[in-house]
Order: structure tokens, then sequence, then C-alpha cells
């Protein structure tokens, strides 16, 4: 018996047409071979979709691919992501559980005492017990877990699966990986295989009272940084599983998606004009026909701004030169002149004011209104004026205005343009 | 002041020797507080040595006592005996506190002569106001009566950078004391703390602990080796994260031990433990009797396998995967980012259990040296970068504190981190909270470091001897009052107490039936 476990495929997550391109083919492709390999099911926990609501175009070719898997006869077994839940069953996957193209396992009852108990579905074809959890965001669905009760699921014979989304803390490989990791001690122990999601790399591992816990990874990219990742070989597709009473192989099925470049500088102590030459020289180097190119900056430089690393040249010349997707990084990229430290508040208001008279003494300015106290009430007002949302039924065209107007204002400015 | 109340009166004595004369019907203890009421001040002071004192000399006493056994006279008494035999309390200035701004000085004079005392009251303690991010440590105890309405609360920052000392034997109340201070350390995130929980009592794994706070699910993380509780982490330690200089000062390596440790760090960097484990010294051509060549002689290899070996509980597989017995070391792909987690989650304010009761001596240390290392930096790098006033302050809590600050370890290996973070840790807002039976083997510079010493109980004089001789506060008196202190009580001497404070520390189950957590009732929503 084979059961296929797919995660973190992030339906719609994709601006750039070429790129959704890809993401339409990289998931049509995972089933298509799950098809191919007559599994018996399909798995998979959370983020199946970017939103809990994508856009029409995204929906068409996921009902019109789970119904192909469908009419195989191959049932599929998903809980919410931390990206496309809904409290309110409000989500496209409640929409696919209804037409019965997918089926949500999630079988909770919350009971007095304030536990919860969880029920198994069985798969009809194999008699494989199925359970699971959503993921919601932050770390909510924690509360969950700890709630839960276990015993009767740890009681529970015959080959049995969970399904979760969270961040395991046990097998994490990173410690950039931050955020809302839980430890594995929260899942109920004695299933035979632990189908994870929302961690975007391929990780297996066993232990005690835990055997196989996986995450297949997303099959394509989910997050910005995934594409940077694919750029450095990381290997995307899915998981398939053959089973009796336990788990007999685990095996990674690798899905091509799409070739990359990858130009990285390092900014350590340079100047910016070194930088724009070096993106130069690493640019000519590279054949970006058809690619997706990444270019990463990140370091300290030793003096100027960060936006003097001048990239609209280098990205004209790769458009020049057909690349599919540009994808910039200077987010690691700081200055010694202009750098901003952190700092912490017990609200946000306090925050950005620490943050403000942190990095204010930074500033070089002629003008005493733009510096000390001064500076720093006036940032705060602007950062405030600049963060108001458009009103209701307020057009861009008037809106932009009204903050452009306000904002110069408060800065005691005319505008130019008028 | 009320008659009734009264005590004692000054009748003499000298300036932290003061004699009083002991009310009849009262019953003065060694340690008991009173007050003397003076112009716009009072004196605080204490009992420190109680005795006899009579208005007929010793020989007519010891006739009368003669008359009384030998000749059986059953109704002989003292004329007026309350006036006649009494007891003399002696009693020490600790604070002189101004009424109009309660302000505490350390006292210069003595009490008006004749001067009448009465027992403390709460009213008197009004200056002990719990300030902000501070930590309850009990209430102030006078002899053997306790006043519950005066609660001690120490400056958390302050006491903890500035290292504290819990020194006491077995069975005097330690690990409740532990237990009562981080609990209050739990209610806020102004302190981090990692805990090195030899006897895995602190977290309550399954009684009462430090688990049922309120705060515990975002302040409290707790790691154990196997078997983990709900919602409790595995501590599993890549074997990556181990360096050459974490033995130092912990374990005993001979320079030419040390030399092929090193490198094996040079040649194989972050996976020399696993590599130098599965060398086989003699097959990889070093020769077993000249270390020439910059090689090492095969034997100095074995014995350094072997010493790993026992150290992190290492053995191979058959396929030649090293895996610790323990658990706690892996060499694979687990706990690559533990050392980095819990010093973060140190960082954040939180309180850290390490449950190390199936660790040896030795690599309990080298865990703790692992994380503090690691820690100690970040808070230097902090210091450089000027962030360090926003970092909570944050402090290892060790048992047995001798292991890594005693004298002889110190004088015979190389510095260690504990002894690093005793020295200059302050600077970085980072402390030690040593516990110790024994406090005359830790040196004295370091001693006299530990700014604060929560005192229990010690029936060992070698032991009193060296805290008094380290306390922040003048306790030369006080020797036969730290031997006669009984379960739970203390005495505080810090440089941030006004006066060396005694008292009653609160049953930690107590504490928890008060504070706990209640269990919830009502339905949670799932989707």
């Amino acid at each position: 018996m084979l059961f296929a476990h797919l995660s973190d495929i992030h339906l719609g997550f994709q601006k750039h047409e070429s790129l959704q391109k890809v993401e339409q083919q990289v998931f049509e492709k995972c089933l298509d071979e799950c098809i191919a390999r007559k599994v018996d099911f399909i798995l998979i926990p959370g983020d199946l979709f970017h939103v809990n609501i994508p856009e029409m175009r995204v929906q068409k070719f996921a009902f019109a691919k789970f119904r192909q898997v469908h009419d195989a006869g191959i049932p599929i077994y998903v809980v919410y992501g931390s990206h496309d839940f809904s409290p309110v069953s409000n989500s496209v996957i409640d929409l696919l559980a209804e037409v019965g193209y997918i089926t949500k396992v999630t079988k909770a009852t919350s009971n007095e005492n304030n536990t919860i108990s969880l029920d198994f579905l069985v798969d009809g074809k194999t008699g494989a017990k199925i359970a699971g959890l959503s993921g919601l965001k932050v770390g909510k669905d924690r509360e969950w877990y700890e709630k839960l009760d276990r015993d009767s699921l740890e009681a529970e014979s015959g080959f049995k699966i969970f399904l979760f989304h969270g961040g395991i803390s046990d097998m994490k490989t990173d410690s950039g990986m931050d955020g809302d990791q839980m430890p594995l001690s929260l899942l109920p122990k004695g299933f035979s295989y632990y189908a994870g999601g929302h961690m975007h790399k391929f990780n297996h591992q066993s232990f005690d009272g835990y055997p196989n816990v996986v995450y297949p990874g997303t099959p394509f990219a989910g997050y910005h940084a995934d594409l940077e990742d694919n750029a450095n070989g990381q290997k995307r597709g899915f998981v398939l599983v053959e089973f009796e009473d336990t788990v007999k192989s685990v095996e990674f099925v690798e899905i091509e998606n799409i070739s990359y470049e990858i130009i990285e500088v390092d900014a350590n102590n340079r100047k910016a004009e070194s930088i724009n030459q070096e993106l130069v020289e690493k640019t000519k180097e590279i054949d970006p026909t058809e690619k997706v190119v990444i270019i990463k900056i990140k370091g300290e430089l030793t003096s100027g701004k960060t936006a003097d690393v001048d990239i609209s040249a280098i990205r004209d010349e790769l458009n020049s030169r057909n690349a599919m997707v540009i994808n910039v990084s200077k987010n690691g990229l700081t200055s010694k002149e202009y750098s901003i430290t952190e700092a912490k508040g017990a609200n946000k208001e306090e925050i950005e004011t620490n943050v403000f008279s942190e990095n204010i003494g930074q500033l070089r300015f002629e003008y005493p209104e733009l510096l000390n106290e001064e500076g720093i009430k006036l940032a705060k007002k602007l950062l405030h004026e600049l963060g108001q949302p458009v009103l209701v039924n307020e057009k861009k065209n008037e809106y932009i205005p009204r903050i452009r107007d306000n904002a110069l204002a408060l800065l005691g400015l005319d505008d130019a343009s008028q | 002041m009320d008659e009734i109340s009264i005590v004692g009166q000054v009748v003499g004595g000298s300036f932290g020797d003061i004699v009083i004369r002991q009310k009849a019907g009262t019953n003065l203890e060694i340690g008991d507080l009173m007050v003397s009421e003076e112009n716009g001040s009072f004196l605080i002071l204490q009992v420190f040595s109680l005795e006899f004192g009579s208005q007929i000399q010793d020989k007519m006493q010891q006739m009368m006592s003669g008359v009384n056994l030998e000749q059986g006279v059953v109704d002989a008494q003292f004329y007026e005996p309350d006036f006649v035999n009494y007891v003399l309390a002696r009693i020490k200035p600790l604070a002189r506190v101004f009424k109009e701004n309660c302000d505490v000085k350390i006292p210069k004079s003595l009490p008006s002569f004749f001067n009448k005392v009465r027992l403390i009251t709460k009213d008197d303690l009004k200056f002990l106001q719990k300030e902000k991010d501070s930590v309850f440590v009990g209430y102030i105890r006078s002899g053997s009566k306790i006043i519950k309405e005066a609660e001690v609360w120490l400056p958390a920052e302050d006491v903890f950078s500035h290292h504290m000392l819990i020194p006491a034997t077995t069975g005097r109340g330690k690990s409740n004391l532990v237990k009562t201070i981080l609990w209050s350390v739990l209610d806020t995130n102004k302190v981090g703390a990692l805990v090195l929980d030899a006897h895995d009592e602190y977290f309550g794994r399954s009684g009462i602990g430090l688990k049922l706070h309120p705060r515990a699910k975002d302040n409290l993380m707790y790691y154990t080796p196997s078997n983990p509780p709900v919602g409790a982490n595995r501590l599993t330690i890549n074997l990556q994260s181990i360096r050459p200089e974490h033995f130092e000062g912990i374990v005993d390596f001979s320079d030419p031990q040390f030399q092929a440790i090193r490198m094996a760090h040079r040649q194989h960097r972050s996976n020399w433990v696993r590599e130098l484990m599965v060398t086989d010294a003699v097959a990889a051509g070093m020769e077993s009797t000249t270390p020439s060549r910059g090689d090492f002689a095969a034997a100095t290899m074995m014995v350094v396998q072997r010493k790993l070996r026992l150290l992190l509980s290492l053995e191979k597989d058959e396929e030649g995967v090293v895996f610790s017995r323990h658990e706690v070391f892996d060499s694979t792909t687990k706990g690559l980012t533990t050392v980095d987690d819990i010093v973060k989650d140190i960082e954040a304010g939180k309180v850290v259990v390490l449950d190390t009761s199936r660790l040896g001596d030795e690599a309990e240390l080298l865990v703790g040296n692992i994380i503090a290392s690691k820690l100690l930096q970040k808070y230097k790098d902090a210091k450089a970068s000027g962030e360090l006033e926003r970092k909570p302050v944050a402090t290892i809590v060790i048992e047995e504190a001798p292991r890594v600050i005693g004298v002889d370890v110190l004088t015979s290996r190389n510095d260690n981190i504990y002894s690093t973070i005793a020295k200059e840790g302050r600077k970085f807002k980072v402390g030690l909270t040593a516990i110790t039976q024994l406090s005359s083997v830790i040196p004295k510079t370091i001693l006299a470091n530990m700014n604060t010493k929560i005192i229990l109980g010690n029936e060992m004089k070698q032991e009193r001897e060296a805290i008094i001789a380290s306390a922040s506060q003048d306790l030369s008196e006080d020797d036969k009052n730290i031997a006669s202190l009984d379960k739970g009580e203390a005495i505080i001497t810090s440089i941030f107490v006004p006066f060396a404070m005694p008292i009653k520390i609160p049953l930690f189950e107590d504490i928890v039936k008060e504070k706990g957590v209640a269990p919830e009732t009502g339905k949670t929503k799932v989707f």
C-alpha cells in the first residue's frame, strides 16, 4: 500500500505571471505523479493555498486537478494550514471538501472539561486510521495540543497517521528558523506516521515514541526565501510512503521546477561603488535566459546609504537578456553610517518611540526640527500619517494626494508639483 | 509606646552589644527584632544572646538551690522573684529608620539609655515596599515569629547580576528557596535564568513545581533528555555544538590530550568529536611510541577517546554512527539548534530548566558550559553594540557550586566559564546563583563578589565562618544564630538590603496553592 504526502503548496503565492505558471505546473506534476504511481491516498497537511480564498484563476486549475484525482479514485485528506485556515469554514478548502474532492480530517469534539477529543477517519481502501489538527497562525494551535485527550488517540490500534501543521522545535536544523515552533512532545505518541506541514524543506526524522515524523517541504515555493534555497540547490517535491502494518519506506520524489542563477555579494566593509562593480561583473558571467535570477547582497557598508547600491541597471541588463524573474534581496544589507538599531517596548507606540530615540543621533542635518526630541515627535507623526489606511470608497487617486498633502503639511513643506 | 508591648529596657553595654533587661512575662528569643523609639526615628535591634541576671550573688543562689534540693523544702521562693531574677538580652542595632520618609540608614549611635524597647510590628517595616521587577524571598522573621505582612522583595536586576550565593546543608530548604525565587522570576520577563537541575525537582514533572505558575506556558522552558512530558522539550545537544574550550576547567585532560583534541577540531571543525571517536588511532598510522611529526601517540588518542566516551556516554553502532546512551548528545541532525534556542529564551527573559539528572557530574557542567559560554558571548556582543541595557539580566543557577568555582578546581585547572562569570559577568548583566554546602572551599575573591547571600541553617562551624567573613553586613555575632536556623529560616545579607534580614521562606506548596493556575473549565473551539 502506498500513500503520497504533499504540503505547503501555497497555490496563489506567486505574483509574477511566469512564476504563476511554474507554480501551477509543479502542482499538476505532483498530482500526475501520484496518479501514475497509483497511490492509495494523498495527504496534504496544510497550506495547500496561500490564502483561504485565492483568486479565481487559482481556484479553477486547482478544482480541475482535484477533480481528476477524485475521478482516479484517490482520496485526498487535508487539514487547514496557517495560510488557508478559516475559523468559520470560509476557505476554498471547505468548498473542495463540500464537493467531495478532498476530505478534512479534523474530527474534533470540545468537551465540557475543556479537553479536546479527536476521532479517527478510516481510509476505506487501506484501513489506515487518520487523525489531525489544523495549523493556526503564530502557534495558536498549541493550546489545542495542550488540551488534547491523547490517551484515546494513543490507545487506538492499527496503522495510524497524524496530520499536523506546525514547526517542531526538535527537528530544527537551522537556528535561523524562528517563530512558532512547538516541541514534539505536544503531538500524541505512538502513531505510525506523522505527516507534517509548515516547514518548507524535506525533513524525515524518528524519535522515541514518534517514528517517521516527516515534512516533505514545499514542492516549489511558498516564501520568497524558498526561491533562494532552490537556487542554492534545495530539492523540491513530495514524499511517497509504502506501508503495511508499519511504514516500509519513505521516499522523496523530486519534482523539477525551473532553472536558477544566484548572484551573492558580500558587502561587509565595502563601499557601494565596489559592490555595483562586482554586480556588473557577476551579471556578465551568468546566462539568465528563462531563469529566475536571485541577487542577494548582505553585509555592512562602511559608508553611504544602502540605496547607493544600484540594482536598476543590473535589472535592465538581465531583462534584456530574457531573465524570467529577477529577485533582489537587500534585507541583510546595512550601512555603518545609517544602521537602524532595533528597540523594544511594551507596545507599538513605545517601540516606535524607542526606535526613533535610539537612531536619531545618527542623523546629521542642518535643520534642528529634524533632530533630537523635536525630530522624534515629527518622525512619529509622519509615521502615523503615512500609515493611514484607505477610507471606505476612497479611490487611489484620492488617497495618494491626501496622504502626501498631510505628510507635507506635517513637514511644513509646499508641494512643488502644484 | 504602649506599656503592654514593652519587652525590655536598655540597661548597658556598648555599640553593637547593647544589654537590655527582659520584662518579666515576656519571652525573648535569639533573633528577635525589637524597636527602640527615638526622636523622629527608631532603631531596629536584634537579639543575639540571652543570659540570666540576678540581684542575688551567685553563691547565695547556689546555697538556696542546695536548701531546695537537699532539704526537700518545697515552698521556698524568692522574695519578689520577677524583680530579683531576670533575663538579660544582648542586642545589636541593625538599622535606623527615619519616620518622616521611611529612610533606612546604618545606625551609628546607641539607643537612649534606659529607653524601653518593644517587639517589631508590621507598621515598623513599611519601608519594605515591593518595587517594580523584584523577587520575593519570604517574610520578615523575628526570632521564630513570622510577620506575614512584611514581605521581603529583592531588586531582581541588581541581585542577579551581582551574583547570589545560597549556602546551606542538606534538608534546610534550599530547593524550596530556589523554587520560591524562580516563581517570582517567572512573573516577568526581566530575568532570564538557566537552571541546571541535577535532581529534576524544579519543573514538577510528576508533582507540584514551577509548571503550575500562571505564566509558565510563556516563560518557562523545560528540557529533559527523554520522554518529555506534554509540551516540554527534548534535551538533545548535537556534538557539533561542543568546542574544545568547553572542556576547560571541567575535565582533566593532560596537555598532549588537549593538543590532540585541538588538532581534531582544526582538522574536522564542527564534526570533530564524531570524527575523533571513529578514528582508529593505530590504524590511522599514529605510532604508538613517538608523538612526533605533529601526530599523537596512539595511546594519547585512545585515552582521549575513552575520556570522551565516558564523559559523553558515547557509543558507536555497527554502522559507525556515534550516539550517546542517555540521548543528550547526538551526532546526526538532532539538537543542532538547542543551544541557540536556549540562549534565545534566556535573552527573552525566560526561565530555562534543564533536567540534568541523567547526566554525570562533568557532562552536566559541560552542558552548562556550552550554553553559558554562548550566553556570555552574546551579552558581551550586546554591550559592544550598546544593546545590553535592553536585555534582561541573566542568571545561571548551579548546584554544588564548588565543582566549578572551588579552590581546588580553580588552582589545578584553567578558569572555566562559571568562574569567569563570577569574576566579570556583572559587567555584562550575567550572574551566578550558586548553591552550596561548602562555602569555605570557594575562593574569597569569588565569595566577596557574591553580593547577595541567602544563608540557610548550617551546623558546620567552618562553613559559617566563611559565610560570615564574606557577608555584606557584619554578622560577627550571628554565628549561633545561623547555627540555630530552622528549616525554611534564613538570613539575607546583601548590598541591596539595608540590614541583614532574618526571613522565613514560605513553603513552595503554599505559594502554588495560593497563586498557581486553577484548572480551566469550559469548551475550546476547534476548527
